[in-house]
């Protein structure tokens, strides 16, 4: 196809809009509501273009190419035109600023005169300099608006955490109501009203906190006035330099955009170019870095304890000394506590240190409690043939997408986004989980099933699958026979019943199931932490064998990937280990090493104690040294998110305070212990050893990782695709008469390192309190219960406290709690869960009452 | 309502036609109806919001027994639309688009009603009187309150 634009002669291939081809072809259009991730609108009318042989002024943005089209994109008439709407434009939004003749002179003083509530022209408003309708008035010059200008007088709303909306600056081009809806699939905002009145805006005009909204600012970053904008920007000035890295938040691995003014974070936005989020982030991303890097809790000096006094003292002296105690403890004595939001060369010689310099095999790995590593151990111990290895493209293409126990948008925000895209083109959607969570709304089917018995669930679909001995349902794979005899004894109505679920909402179930196209099933923390998680996994691999369907295990920290694979490779025991040493830190440990967050620490029985982290939490004041590591964003090294990727993270700012990397401490330490294999200058160098000694790495290197953003971790499939047997059909937790609630865990990974992000953040703590408990609006009412009271949660393992939350999500006879720790003590969930021993067994049942 | 509701088949175009219903059973859209309504339907309350706000049919603030219309349209304008209006607003002591406070009378205008040759054009509870002066004013009124004595020992 070849069309012409302003007489230049373009050839493309693909049928795209007049806009599209002018913009890649270096053509400005002045536009104001298209964007390139949604579908046209035509709501300015500045993209007005004339075309050849066709009437009138057609917007560019919606009309598609076609061949030997002659485009005229610049003209007297089309340049009149424009005025004419941007003046219309004008007139609504506040412009005495931006016709101002003497604008350039004012830039001096801007910045002093921005704290006023009112914006009434650009050098008051938060979004100056960063802002569209700026750009497309000083494109066109407009420097006069002939209609008279009016102020709507709407009420600027800041009741909700992180941004502002004064929709007295809205211009309408509807960008943040089609983000919200065509990609977040949220819908928290419309418009509403009609003509004059018209207005973005929430359903009764309720905050964005109490209509479904997200927080991941998609909306913020799509606007092109200061109508939305990010409230942390107001006071601050336009960035001096901006670099991209990845976010260390989730396993997502998003790529940022950091904006940095005199060595501080001012604020970070989610990059177009990222590979796996293409422009779009979630709240942690978008809203938390800049706190979270430049907290108050920052660790920003090496200390050791003198006297029972933590006191600060340099590097040298901090290793020295650390160096020295070390030595005395040996093998069974000494024990060291990796991170999984490290990096992988952090990881890589936190493993080393261990084996090397603390000669001990006491190495506990948080990545031992996860989805990943319940999978990666069922595909070992049976000989399957799956690896962990997906690409979260590959949901867009199925046609059939089986979710449990995840609440996507929170939890994989970037998987959700796809996999809405999977369901507007047609896929069925089944999902399993007894909350009503606000992606429900997508789901085909919606089984509510009761926690902890998905086990149960998996195998009637099995078996209805399967059918019976006479007639077998179509395309059922082969060489399924054992599985279908095992299956037989099972009694349907019998099983069925236990899970809550209807015997009819089976067969509407399957029929979903066995719709045509490719399958994909995933499962998250959900279905990882009833006692029968390991035997409801293995159902859902069976059901996943009778649909052949791909399983996406979804685990939750950003480098959880990674730390799985450097452990894998170490000698250090494993789960064994990991599970005697969370319910009770055995009593030969004299010495501990800690590089993340372990809530609920006795120091009575260790002599000595060392704490390697960014921030301060209670383990530090218990600690004998404490080193300050610095953050993702001060240094550099690699990340392996969910799919397993490899994503290269780089240094944005200086180190805060005397901060060093991770592997920098370690390596110093080690060579101050007299190991001189640990001479690493730096972190590359720490990768090139990486990748020769752990196969799975083997692919990442400095060059390669350059370019490259398809490098995977390596991965050995081998093994059959085939069922696991025999069943076991373990006890599910039961609500009964003296503990008559199910209380279930909401994982979402509110926290860095030994910050928890809920506590931190105060914005944070209204979308999700960590000491939140929370209850149906009946059972509240049932017990008198009010939002924000205090509530005391008894169980067998112990008694917790928190703060009732109403929820119309969670159903009658559960309360929800959030897994994080908590400063104040009483609040702590993690004692509670590791009181039985292993994390994972964290349906439990409990009684609630008022007070504590 | 739940009744009403099950009639329909769950369709998100039928949105428009349960609005249309609830508003008919109670008058206006109670809040609580756009969240059963967004659950029932799988369409987010902001989006019903925007649909039902954009309707001068739906109200979200419960409407009077009865419902007085004045024709503001051009033509009934320059025939003394605004006299009759304000005629209207001192005898019921409400504002255009308000309640009276015992729930009796609701007063709204409207942009035209088509009859510009009646104008100026007043609506009782959807009786039209053409050529309204303002001295009728009392007579719709009072016209109405009966039907408020019939519907109060319905009641």
């Amino acid at each position: 196809m070849k069309i012409t634009i302003d007489g230049k002669t373009i050839e493309l291939e693909e049928r795209k809009t007049v806009l599209e081809v002018a913009r890649q072809n270096g053509i400005y259009i002045p536009s104001l509501c298209d964007h390139p991730r949604l579908t046209p609108f035509s709501g300015c009318r500045l993209c007005i273009v004339q075309i050849k042989g066709r009437k009138g002024y057609p917007p560019s943005c919606s009309t598609l190419v076609e061949d030997s089209m002659e485009v005229v994109t610049k003209s007297p008439g089309l340049q009149k035109l424009r005025e004419e709407i941007l003046e219309l434009i004008l007139a609504e939004h506040p412009n005495a600023c931006l016709i101002c003749s003497e604008k350039e002179k004012c830039d001096e003083y801007k910045s002093t005169i921005r704290k006023v509530g009112e914006t009434t022209g650009c050098v008051l408003c938060p979004n100056n300099g960063r802002c569209e309708l700026q750009d497309v008035v000083d494109a066109l010059k407009v420097d006069r608006v002939r209609f008279p200008s009016l102020y709507r007088n709407l009420e600027i709303k800041k009741s909700d955490p992180f941004f502002d909306r004064n929709y007295n600056l809205c211009i309408l081009c509807g960008r943040c109501v089609r983000i919200c809806q065509e990609v977040r699939g949220a819908s928290t905002l419309a418009f509403a009203y009609r003509g004059s009145q018209a207005v973005v805006g929430t359903v009764l005009d309720k905050p964005h906190l109490e209509s479904g909204c997200q927080f991941c600012g998609a909306c913020v970053d799509v606007c092109p006035t200061g109508a939305l904008s990010e409230r942390a920007l107001k006071y601050e000035l336009l960035p001096e330099e901006k670099a991209v890295t990845i976010c260390p938040l989730c396993s997502m691995g998003c790529e940022l955009e950091v904006q940095v003014r005199e060595g501080r974070i001012l604020s970070t936005k989610p990059s177009d170019q990222g590979v796996v989020n293409q422009g779009q982030a979630c709240v942690k991303g978008r809203f938390l870095i800049r706190d979270i890097v430049h907290s108050p809790s920052r660790i920003l000096k090496p200390m050791i304890r003198v006297q029972k006094k933590l006191e600060e003292v340099s590097w040298d002296q901090a290793l020295d000394f650390v160096a020295q105690r070390l030595k005395r403890y040996k093998g069974r004595e000494v024990a060291f506590v990796s991170s999984s939001q490290t990096s992988c060369e952090d990881n890589f010689l936190f493993h080393k240190f261990a084996r090397e310099a603390l000669k001990t095999e006491n190495i506990w790995n948080p990545a031992g409690f996860s989805p990943l590593s319940l999978f990666s151990e069922m595909v070992r111990e049976n000989g399957l043939d799956s690896g962990l290895n997906f690409r979260i493209s590959d949901l867009s293409k199925a046609k059939v997408i089986f979710l449990v126990g995840a609440d996507l948008p929170v939890s994989h925000p970037i998987i959700w986004l796809e996999l809405l895209k999977a369901v507007r083109a047609g896929a069925k959607f089944i999902l399993v989980s007894p909350i009503a969570y606000a992606l429900n709304r997508y789901a085909a089917k919606w089984l509510q099933v009761k926690p902890g018995t998905e086990y149960h669930l998996f195998n009637c679909l099995s078996k209805v699958l399967l059918g019976n001995e006479e007639g077998e349902k179509a395309d059922i794979p082969q060489g399924l026979d054992a599985l279908k005899k095992t299956l037989a004894e099972i009694d349907l109505s019998q099983s069925i019943k236990i899970t809550g679920i209807e015997e009819e909402e089976l067969e509407e179930t399957t029929d979903l199931l066995m719709s045509a196209g490719p399958a994909a099933f995933l499962f998250g923390m959900g279905l990882a932490q009833g006692q029968n998680s390991s035997a409801g996994l293995a159902a859902l691999w069976n059901l996943a064998r009778v649909r052949e369907a791909q399983i996406f295990p979804l685990g939750l920290e950003n480098n959880l990937r990674g730390a799985l694979e450097a452990a894998r490779n170490s000698s250090a025991k494993g789960s064994a280990f990991n599970l005697a040493f969370h319910a009770a830190l055995p009593a030969d440990i004299k010495a501990l090493y800690l590089t993340g967050p372990l809530p609920g620490l006795e120091k009575t029985k260790l002599e000595f104690l060392v704490v390697q982290d960014s921030f301060m939490n209670e383990n530090t004041e218990k600690a004998d040294a404490v080193l300050p590591a610095t953050t993702f964003a001060e240094t550099e090294g690699t990340f392996i998110n969910a799919e397993g990727r490899v994503l290269k993270f780089v240094r944005v700012i200086e180190p805060q305070g005397e901060a060093k990397p991770d592997w920098w401490i370690i390596s110093q330490l080690a060579q101050k212990m007299g190991k001189e294999d640990f001479r690493f200058k730096d972190a590359s160098a720490v990768m090139k050893e990486m990748s020769k000694a752990i196969p799975g790495f083997s692919k990442m290197l400095p060059a390669s990782l350059e370019n490259d953003r398809e490098v995977f971790i390596e991965e050995e499939v081998k093994g059959e695709k085939k069922p696991v047997l025999p069943l076991t059909d373990p006890p599910h937790a039961v609500a009964g008469k003296k503990y008559p609630f199910l209380m279930f865990l909401d994982y979402s990974l509110d926290y860095y390192r030994n910050l928890n992000l809920c506590q931190e953040i105060r914005g944070m703590s209204l979308i999700r309190d960590s000491r939140w408990i929370k209850i149906s609006p009946e059972d509240a009412k049932k017990l008198g219960l009010m939002d924000g009271e205090k509530l005391a949660v008894d169980s067998t393992a112990g008694k917790v406290a928190g703060l009732v939350k109403i929820s119309e999500a969670v159903p009658q006879g559960m309360v929800v709690a959030s897994f994080l720790w908590n400063e104040e003590e009483d609040f702590s969930r993690e004692k509670l869960f590791s009181a039985q021993g292993n994390p994972f067994m964290s349906i439990l049942p409990v009684n609630i009452k008022r007070g504590m | 309502m739940e009744r009403e509701r099950k009639e329909f088949m769950v369709d998100q175009r039928e949105l428009i036609h349960i609005l249309h219903e609830v508003q008919n059973h109670y008058g206006y859209i109670p809040p609580q109806a756009i969240s059963q309504i967004s659950r029932k339907l799988r369409i987010s309350e902001s989006e019903i919001f925007g649909v039902l706000t954009f309707y001068k049919a739906f109200t979200l603030h419960p409407r009077g027994e009865h419902l007085i219309t004045i024709c503001m349209g051009t033509a009934c304008h320059v025939r003394g639309a605004p006299m009759i209006l304000d005629e209207f607003k001192r005898k019921l002591g409400v504002e255009p688009g308000e309640t009276t406070g015992d729930n009796q009378f609701t007063l709204e205008t409207v942009n035209c009603v088509g009859a510009c040759a009646l104008g100026p054009i007043a609506i009782g509870d959807g009786e039209y009187h053409g050529q309204m002066k303002t001295r009728d004013v009392d007579k719709i009124i009072e016209d109405l309150k009966p039907k408020k004595g019939k519907s109060a020992k319905n009641e």
